[in-house]
């Protein structure tokens, strides 16, 4: 559950310096020519899949991607204070779900906080992480998308190397999600599957709709006012907890004079936050 | 707690608060403040939250210790706070806004020196691109 800041600052340095390794690389590799590095020799072993950060996974010959979301991006509140919500509307809910909904409206009638893991030090999780009131950096290299959160540097990679989700059988689930990505038009569409279905929810108090393992997002991602902002389209389902498609557009905001910092669920945190350990609190 | 509850002022400000804790911040009542006059116990400069303790005397002679929570570093710095801008044993008022339960802790507004200067929380970055 802690961070692991150094792993994934190193992450991010690599890429970026990969990064600019695959612009220098742009043209076709000479017939004939030698590998770059010894690290494509896995390349030719079938059934491996290269590293994202690997050179010769970065090198391949692909379309030039329609844009680049390196940078900062901070929830847009334009509108709202309560845009880092995915609803109201919500969807029509599965009695599974609808316990927990109910559970957490009573709570905050009570002027209580019902199940607040994140509060607990839980990871927020797609899709929560991606609007917490911290900047999330993104390096983008033509494999993948590392997303840092500058809420408790939650990592999220979305690969755009060609790669399938992984079996379903030996997936690792975790709270962000397994992501792949692929270009349609002007739009980034990024599949995420392989969620952790525990502690893992779609609101944070007042609206209590639990994640499951079944939860599959859908994000159609845009750079628009020309580069400024960034527009996800939500599309999330997950029959455990809800009918049909729950569908939410989100904006957020190029920072460009902030850089995230290191940030933990330290074990001392909650015991000198008492709201987190108030009898408000309805685990 | 009779000197502790200075005054509770009905604020309206209820929904207009953005998430700004890692936790939920539906259990503070930001419709009420809560002014306390006491000795700084602890100021923690950390991510996510800074946080301040402070022991407060009631009518009773008794001291509570209470629990203040604040936004990051980062926007302290943009509204002037510094790491050192108080310490232990400073004297300081601090309004907040409790806990719905009664308990002793809150989340911070203002804070005033023993020297009369006040110090505040800025949002954090809110609106659109070219908010500052």
């Amino acid at each position: 559950m802690r961070s692991s800041l150094s792993r994934i600052a190193l992450a991010i340095v690599t890429a970026a310096g990969v990064s600019v390794s695959a612009c220098d690389a742009t043209a076709p590799a000479a017939p004939g020519s030698a590998p770059a590095t010894e690290s494509a020799a896995p390349a030719t072993q079938p059934g491996v899949q290269l590293s994202a950060l690997a050179p010769a996974n970065v090198a391949k010959s692909r379309p030039a991607a329609p844009f680049d979301l390196t940078g900062n991006w901070f929830i847009d509140t334009t509108e709202s204070a309560d845009a880092w919500r995915f609803g109201p509307p919500y969807p029509k809910l599965t009695p599974a779900a609808q316990v927990h909904f109910d559970a957490s409206q009573k709570a905050a009638r009570e002027g209580k906080v019902y199940r607040d893991d994140i509060g607990q030090c839980w990871p927020a999780g797609l899709p929560l992480i991606m609007t917490r009131y911290w900047p999330m950096a993104m390096v983008q290299i033509p494999t993948a998308i590392y997303m840092v959160s500058g809420f408790m540097n939650s990592l999220r990679i979305v690969y755009l190397d060609g790669r399938p989700h992984t079996e379903l059988d030996i997936i690792v689930r975790t709270f962000n999600g397994e992501s792949i990505g692929h270009w349609e038009g002007d739009a980034l569409v990024v599949d995420t599957i392989g969620f952790r279905g525990d502690h893992h929810w779609m609101d944070q108090g007042g609206a209590s709709i639990p994640a499951g393992e079944q939860l599959h997002i859908v994000e159609r991602i845009r750079l628009i006012n020309g580069g400024k902002q960034l527009e996800i389209e939500y599309t999330m389902t997950d029959p455990e907890h809800w009918e049909g498609e729950w569908k939410s557009m989100k904006r957020f905001n190029r920072v460009d004079d902030e850089d995230i910092q290191e940030v933990s669920c330290l074990p001392d945190l909650n015991e000198h936050l008492q709201s987190t350990t108030s009898k408000a609190q309805v685990r | 707690m009779g000197k502790v509850l200075l005054g509770c002022v009905v604020l309206m400000l209820a929904g207009m608060v953005p998430l700004l804790a890692h936790h939920s911040p539906a259990a503070f009542d930001r419709t009420k403040e809560v002014t306390l006059k006491g000795t700084v116990k602890e100021f923690r400069w950390q991510n996510p939250h800074t946080w301040i303790e402070v022991n407060v005397p009631d009518d009773k002679g008794n001291v509570v210790l209470w629990g203040v929570e604040l936004t990051s570093p980062t926007y302290l710095i943009r509204a002037g706070w510094k790491s050192n801008s108080i310490k232990p044993g400073d004297k300081v008022t601090v309004i907040v806004n409790p806990v719905r339960t009664g308990e002793p802790a809150g989340i911070f507004q203002k804070l005033i020196l023993a020297d009369g200067r006040e110090l505040t929380e800025r949002p954090a970055r809110l609106g659109n691109a070219n908010a500052k």
